[in-house]
């Protein structure tokens, strides 16, 4: 009876939907469905980036290949939800999300198929991307320490960890732990230090909050700037955007703050990284492996580097963008992304308790 | 099917509009069943809830509260303000106002709220005022986008009230502010109370406005259990909690509503014209709850638009969002009265779809996307093991997920206008047609469209103007190559690029505010119906 209820309610819609004069979307999806005809190679990305560097990269892969793009935007979590939905007869190919734990959980929920391809996986260091080719990173970007070159000095940063002692006390700015960026950081401390000295070094910082979360990374860097608090964490291609910026507020936010990422001896940047995967029942495999490659290409490279400031997950790439070179010469946490996912529950939880809001 | 026939048998509708309702109904509440499936079945994280409980929960719940709290209070202060202020006084600018006040429903509350943190943040143009965060803030911003509620019900109420009653107290000696405290207010407390509870309903489902401002109510426990902890069960039950908070704010609405109703006729206005001093402190009042709403946030996004390289596929989106709306406006104004017809043939068999369907307002816009996956996920397949494919893809291929989506979570708000223009006819009309031999096709043609044409038309730009400012069931519910206003606006903001998030997000307000405009003047038009 409910299916009843439902189907006639769809069909209902659909007729009234037609008797509306509703928009016609219905063209992109015979796109998707004559790939499998042959007529036109087409690639379907679900995606959760939203950048315009990634609508260059599309435009070019079109004019290169001739493979039309098919696209659907959402956040990560929603995405892998509405590929399961779709079950067996998703038209998924590439499955892009901007956050490792979710690449992994992905791969957990069955919803990739390895890539075979030595060659592509050969583009990417081995600790972006996933051990058994489920998934790669194409770029990363480190998560440091933001700090006041007026009321910090740089000598005294170490690691992560010092930033939750008794000296910082009412001087940090920190995002919400409902942000993936922070939960995938706590992560990477419960591998580096065990959970309970994680438990306790997130219960340290948030005791040092100068206020209460609000706002995103930018946010952080404003208020550093503003004198409301002395550190923070964020991505640092936040901070190399207001640094690049032609407008003289953001340079002047720029001017007084400055990035330090922890040293080797102190464990070295947190990275994390937007990746891509081939989906299971992808209907276009040939043309999601040439797009992944397309994204490790020496063209799409610069263009992340370039346009959103990410570093480029190939070494070796040329580009003009001098910041994210220096960022990307940092000495890096060497932990597999991958092992990331397996913790962020667990980071979620010692946020929950930490009163990190 | 054999519901339907028992239901003609008993209330004797035309089939077309028992239909109708029924499918709104199930339209309405399908997801929020495969919501409820979900939670109960659903294995969730190891011992998630019990850890949830024992730390983020208390704080949620208390979050929630003080939300709530403040909206509804600041909303009721402002809307009851006003709306005794519009009814029964006369000042310069009274009729601009009457139907301008209602505006700021136009302003999506996760807008203001980022219009608002940008300019009182420390380094920001108001950076000297106490920054616009926490529990507070959103409260502040939900009662300053979502008064109107309560002023567009408590105006109505106080027309209705006899104005001798308030006069005569006050010829007995009591003050102005007595004679309102103990006459006037008591008398609108019913119609108070469903303006609060729509209010109330908005800002429980509300995500945007509250993660940005720092303050996580229940709706986002709901995404962390699913996001950071990976368990949509888990998700679910914290959602099914919410929609249970919103059954009890519906009962509350409708019993109010119906006690509004019963409380008078509209009486010819008689109002007190104010002395000059009096009208400046009124202008002001009224011009107030607009600059917060609205002028202040949308000319920081100006300000923002003008200093940033303009956003990308704003036409394209544009084009989107209008068709979008207006197809579920449609929809809803349709599905809206074909629910009136079968609460005005009375009973409660009809009212059951019609409260029903209100759940679906208060559920969080992802929580209704969820619940509309995993019902187009089962009826793909059951299509496909039937029929073997030859359906094409539900989600992908076409809007329909998302206008199922957009149904499931308004269809309520065109219930209510619908209800109420089908209200104001008297049934004494249904009977001299009926006597005059017309059949209901043209019962309706000729008698109820012409009167009722205004309300409907009300009902579905309300659906409008929600369906151009909802923006998580957007997001995952829509067919590839497809933005609306919305996305674009949130997918700049959320990488932080708030200068090109502006451009979408003042077109969105551009569009949505002309529609409540319509709606307003619609909804203050003179309601009684002369039957001579």
């Amino acid at each position: 009876m409910r299916l009843e209820i439902s189907f006639a309610a769809l069909a209902a819609s659909g007729a009234i939907l037609a008797a509306c004069g509703g928009s016609d979307t219905t063209g992109d999806s015979r796109a998707a469905n004559d790939a499998a005809a042959g007529e036109s190679r087409v690639v379907n990305i679900y995606s959760a980036r939203h950048y315009d560097s990634d609508r260059i990269i599309y435009q070019r892969f079109t004019e290169e290949t001739g493979i039309e793009i098919n696209l659907v935007e959402a956040n990560g979590d929603l995405l892998i939800e509405r590929v399961r939905a779709d079950g067996e007869r998703s038209p998924a190919d590439v499955i892009v999300t901007v956050d490792a734990a979710r690449l992994h959980r992905a791969e957990q929920a069955g919803l990739f198929q390895p890539i075979e391809d030595q060659d592509i996986l050969a583009l990417v260091p081995a600790e972006l991307r996933d051990p058994e080719g489920y998934w790669l990173g194409f770029t990363a970007r480190a998560r440091v320490i933001a700090y006041s070159t007026e009321r910090v000095d740089p000598a005294s940063l170490t690691g992560y960890e010092a930033l939750a002692s008794e000296e910082w006390d009412n001087r940090l700015c920190m995002r919400s732990s409902d942000n993936a960026y922070n939960q995938s950081l706590l992560a990477s401390r419960i591998i580096a230090n065990g959970e309970d000295a994680a438990e306790q070094w997130a219960n340290g910082i948030a005791a040092n909050l100068a206020v209460p979360p609000s706002g995103g990374d930018t946010d952080q860097i404003r208020a550093i700037a503003a004198g409301t608090c002395d550190a923070s964490f964020v991505n640092h291609y936040y901070y190399v955007r207001l640094a690049n910026s032609e407008t003289p507020e953001d340079q002047a936010v720029a001017n007084t703050v400055a990035l330090y990422a922890p040293a080797q001896e102190y464990g070295g940047a947190h990275v994390n990284v937007s990746g891509a995967g081939i989906a299971a029942g992808a209907p276009n495999p040939d043309e999601a492996r040439e797009f992944i490659r397309f994204l490790l290409s020496d063209e799409a490279q610069r263009v992340f580097a370039e346009v959103t400031n990410e570093i480029p997950a190939r070494s070796g790439v040329t580009y003009d963008n001098p910041r994210v070179e220096a960022v990307a010469a940092w000495a890096r946490d060497p932990v597999n992304l991958g092992e990331l996912g397996d913790h962020t529950e667990a980071a979620v939880r010692i946020f929950d308790r930490a009163e990190w809001p | 099917m054999a519901v339907i026939s028992v239901w003609r048998r008993r209330v004797g509708l035309p089939p077309v509009s028992v239909i109708l309702a029924v499918t709104a109904a199930g339209v309405a509440t399908l997801p929020l069943l495969a919501v409820l499936v979900l939670a109960v079945t659903g294995s969730g994280a190891d011992g998630y809830l019990q850890h949830l409980a024992s730390t983020r929960l208390p704080g949620y719940a208390a979050n929630t509260v003080l939300v709530l709290v403040t909206a509804a209070a600041g909303a009721a202060l402002i809307g009851t303000g006003l709306g005794w202020l519009i009814a029964r006084t006369r000042f310069p600018g009274r009729s601009i106002f009457e139907w301008a006040l209602a505006l700021p429903l136009a302003m999506p509350a996760y807008i203001a709220a980022y219009g608002w943190l940008d300019l009182t943040l420390a380094a920001g143009p108001l950076g000297a005022l106490p920054t616009v965060r926490g529990w507070w803030g959103a409260g502040v911003i939900f009662a300053v986008t979502l008064y109107p509620y309560v002023y567009l019900l408590t105006r109505d109420a106080f027309l209705r009230q006899p104005p001798h009653l308030e006069e005569a107290a006050r010829a007995l000696g009591r003050s102005g502010a007595s004679a309102f405290l103990t006459i006037a207010l008591p008398a609108a407390r019913p119609a108070i109370a469903a303006g609060l509870a729509l209010v109330a309903m908005e800002a429980l489902a509300d995500y945007g406005a509250v993660i940005h401002l720092g303050a996580p109510t229940l709706t986002v426990g709901v995404l962390r259990a699913w996001s950071g902890a990976g368990s949509l069960a888990d998700a679910a039950r914290l959602a099914v909690m919410i929609v249970a908070i919103a059954l009890v704010l519906t009962t509350l609405e409708r019993a109010g509503r119906s006690r509004a109703r019963t409380a008078g006729q509209r009486s010819q206005p008689n109002r007190t014209a104010l002395g000059p001093g009096a009208a400046l402190l009124a202008i002001i009042a009224c011009l107030t709850p607009l600059l917060l709403a609205l002028v202040a946030p949308l000319a920081r996004l100006a300000w923002h638009a003008l200093h940033s390289e303009p956003a990308r596929n704003v036409w394209n989106s544009s084009l989107n969002s209008i068709s979008l709306a207006a197809v579920t406006a449609c929809l809803a104004a349709l599905f809206g009265l074909a629910s009136a017809y079968a609460l005005r043939s009375g009973g409660r068999f009809a009212a059951f779809p019609v409260r029903t369907a209100m759940l679906g307002y208060a559920a969080p816009g992802a929580v209704a996307a969820v619940g509309v996956l995993a019902v187009l996920g089962t009826l793909q397949s059951g299509l496909d093991r039937a029929a073997g494919g030859i359906f094409p893809v539900l989600l992908t291929g076409t809007v329909l997920a998302l206008v199922f989506a957009y149904l499931t979570r308004f269809a309520a708000a065109a219930i209510g206008p619908c209800e109420a223009a089908l209200g104001r006819i008297p049934p004494s009309l249904d009977e001299a047609s009926h006597l005059a031999g017309a059949g209901p096709v043209r019962r309706f043609v000729q008698i109820h469209w012409p009167l009722a044409s205004g309300g409907i038309l009300a009902a579905a730009l309300i659906v409008f103007v929600e369906v151009l400012k909802e923006l998580p069931a957007t997001m995952i519910l829509r067919p590839f190559n497809f933005d609306t206003l919305a996305v674009v606006a949130h997918n700049y903001a959320s990488d932080e690029r708030l200068g090109q998030s502006a451009l979408p997000a003042l077109v969105l307000v551009a569009l949505a505010l002309p529609a409540m405009a319509i709606v307003a003047r619609q909804a203050i038009a003179p309601k009684r119906i002369e039957v001579r």
